[in-house]
């Protein structure tokens, strides 16, 4: 079984690989990159910044500019040659310039870092805080009025997506009532308040987006939860249970309880590319400066060294993830034997 | 296929799933609004449903479109039937007479109010239950159409992720080893490719359609299906059962048609309506970042998004908030029947 993840941990570099191509390929090959950007705004003449240096005409680029511009983002390689390049960086820990920003990517990325922490952070510990008692709770006592009133609840919160929750609460709270601040993490003259004020300053601004990043998470943990439980109190290993004489509460929680925690163990490992990478939607609505606002921001504006730097991170977090719900499951169901050829 | 259908098991399950109310009745209502969708025309058109005129029955809501000197009208172009009903209504010794759908809007058709500027607030006189978005459009008659597109989408989404998942997932569970590595690597390459990303770049170079979005979305989406089949299909081929039948000389293809499929299909049938609420709801995202259907197609995404950049009419946001919940709800409803109805220990408790 070691060998077996070791196995796994290694295929993590050509998946990388894999991803990245890809996705390099992609801002390679499709029209609409940066320097496409950049000559149509020179043909409008507007101003676009250092990077045009001289405008000779105003009208076009010329060809020595535009082989220039093609030398800064580094596509006047071929294609393969400019991936090794680029991830010969990337083993340097040197993901690029940003082209909107003219800042190292890493940098930029670095500063969102503790906004979207917080949020991930909270918003997992709220969930599995609150969600594998009501599930457990609900599984035991199914049917009941507890369990419905409580079903009403999650399930509103399972039906509708995040992100909808969230324009709800922001035009309900935010634009119609005036409750809570119209988005964004701390307020502007957030500088000057003492500590105190600073945080609750953040917890106003936290209240609307973790109840829209709760809700989505919340209602599917509860649920995985209760389904579980229930389909473990039907199991034959449950009559024998009860037959041998165990109280039902001791049965759940010695014998049904740990084999329903499996399904929450698949998901656990996935919890680490929420932590950080956060969800674009929500933060978008709520204009919050994390790393999900920046990715968001960086493909529209086409600025693909901070596309491909939040992919780099993103990716290996999501790759972990899998490997660690894998061990999570091997740990809490010995029946699973990974690996192991069967025939 | 039929034989899943009417053996005594499914049948079995038929009747639980009838017998919780909650779960039968939302079948109902999704059933019924559906339908109605179905026949959007005639609850929201700017064409009449019945136009009698001079002795004879006119029924434009389908068909080719009729031009105003038919009915005695001095324009060429097609009929203005609101307008055509105040001129029966000023002459009623003609004897002409007309009915106008409910809503007597179209989604697309921008109803300019003099000496106000849209968004119009509801209001039951002008006829806009629900009021306008940004260019006059009726908001309940973009509703409905936009409950149509994103219900036949995320069906014909469903299908096909389906139809993909359950080949691949079945194999990669059963075969494991090296196809099931070689899969599990492109499914990693494929759930993280950025599927908003993707999306944009191809939207950038062709104005996606209805189904060039669709095979975009199949196109990415079908490895949650794969992910969730494999863990079933492990789950099963570890089982003494599939031991035993390969004991007895079952070959694999019998083992995963006979046994795995049957067995782990509760696992599947509990997963369609949740898919497709997600169906749904992944559109609405999209058309919400302004990535999904073009822009004069009537969406829910599309109303979302004018709503959040007009939050003083809150009607737009409430509207499509509330469409969305009793949609969803009835979904999940639909989906927590389903699955009591495939436990088939359900009440087995033992104290």
């Amino acid at each position: 079984m070691v060998g077996y993840f070791l196995r796994r941990l290694l295929l993590v570099i050509p998946t990388f690989i894999g991803i990245s191509l890809l996705v390099f390929t992609i801002t390679r090959v499709v029209p609409g990159g940066p320097i496409e950007r950049l000559m149509t705004q020179a043909q409008l003449g507007g101003e676009t910044g250092g990077l045009t240096r001289s405008q000779s005409s105003g009208s076009t680029l010329s060809d020595e500019q535009m082989e220039e511009l093609k030398h800064y983002y580094g596509f006047d390689k071929p294609l393969l040659a400019g991936y090794a390049e680029w991830l010969g960086k990337v083993i340097q820990f040197d993901l690029g310039t940003s082209t909107r920003y003219q800042d190292p990517v890493w940098d930029i990325i670095k500063e969102r870092f503790p906004v979207s922490i917080f949020y991930g952070l909270s918003t997992m510990i709220l969930t599995y805080l609150v969600c594998i008692p009501l599930g457990i709770f609900k599984g035991m006592y199914h049917g009941s009025r507890f369990d419905s009133l409580s079903s009403a609840v999650v399930f509103l919160g399972y039906a509708l997506p995040s992100y909808v929750i969230g324009i709800a609460l922001i035009s309900a709270f935010a634009g119609y009532f005036d409750w809570f601040p119209l988005g964004g993490f701390v307020s502007d003259d957030f500088a000057e308040f003492g500590f105190w004020q600073k945080t609750t300053d953040i917890f106003h601004h936290a209240v609307l987006p973790l109840i829209a990043y709760l809700a989505g998470s919340f209602a599917v943990t509860t649920l995985m939860m209760k389904n579980a439980l229930m389909d473990n109190m039907s199991a034959d290993y449950m009559r024998t249970a009860t037959a041998k004489g165990l109280m039902r509460g001791e049965a759940i929680r010695g014998h049904a309880l740990r084999n329903s925690l499996i399904p929450i163990a698949t998901s656990f490992g996935n919890n680490i590319s929420l932590l950080i990478s956060g969800s674009f939607l929500i933060e978008t609505i709520f204009n919050i400066d994390g790393i999900g606002l920046l990715g968001y921001e960086a493909v529209i504006e086409r600025d693909y060294p901070i596309v491909m730097g939040i992919l780099v991170i993103s990716s290996i977090l999501y790759l972990v993830g899998n490997i660690l719900s894998d061990i999570c499951v091997a740990l809490v169901d010995p029946r699973i034997r990974f690996g192991e050829s069967r025939t | 296929m039929i034989s899943l259908l009417s053996n005594p098991v499914s049948q079995k399950r038929w009747r639980r799933f009838r017998q919780s109310r909650r779960g039968f009745a939302s079948a109902c209502i999704l059933l019924l609004l559906t339908l109605l969708s179905i026949g959007a025309e005639l609850l929201a058109s700017n064409r009449a449903l019945i136009v009698y005129y001079q002795g004879h029955l006119h029924f434009p809501t389908y068909g080719s479109v009729i031009s105003g000197r038919e009915f005695g009208l001095d324009y060429d172009y097609e009929t203005n039937y609101r307008d055509l009903q105040t001129s029966f209504a000023a002459a009623p010794e003609d004897n002409n007479w007309l009915i106008m759908p409910l809503i007597p809007f179209s989604p697309l058709e921008s109803d300019l109010i003099a000496g106000d500027f849209p968004p119009h607030a509801p209001s039951v006189s002008s006829k806009h239950y629900l009021g306008t978005d940004t260019s006059g459009r009726d908001v309940l008659a973009r509703l409905i159409y936009g409950f149509r597109t994103a219900l036949l989408f995320s069906v014909c989404l469903l299908i096909f992720n389906y139809i993909v998942g359950v080949a691949i997932g079945c194999l990669m569970g059963y075969w494991g080893g090296r196809f099931d590595l070689f899969f599990q690597r492109v499914i990693e390459i494929w759930s993280n490719i950025p599927f908003l990303y993707v999306i944009m770049i191809v939207a950038s170079v062709i104005t996606p359609g209805f189904w060039t979005l669709l095979l975009i979305m199949a196109f990415f989406g079908w490895t949650g299906m794969t992910w969730y089949m494999r863990t079933a299909a492990y789950k099963e081929a570890s089982r003494d059962y599939v031991m035993a039948a390969r004991a007895l000389g079952a070959s694999g293809s019998r083992i995963m048609f006979r046994h795995i499929l049957p067995n782990s299909v509760s696992t599947l049938v509990t997963f369609v309506p949740f898919s497709v609420a997600s169906g749904i709801t992944s559109l609405t995202a999209l058309d919400y970042l302004g990535f999904g259907l073009p822009s004069p197609t009537p969406s829910w995404g599309e109303l979302l998004k004018q709503g959040t950049e007009n939050m003083e009419s809150i009607w737009m946001v409430g509207a499509v908030v509330t469409a969305m919940t009793v949609i969803l709800m009835l979904v999940a409803f639909i989906g927590e029947a389903i699955r009591d109805a495939y436990d088939p220990k359900q009440f087995s408790y033992y104290e």
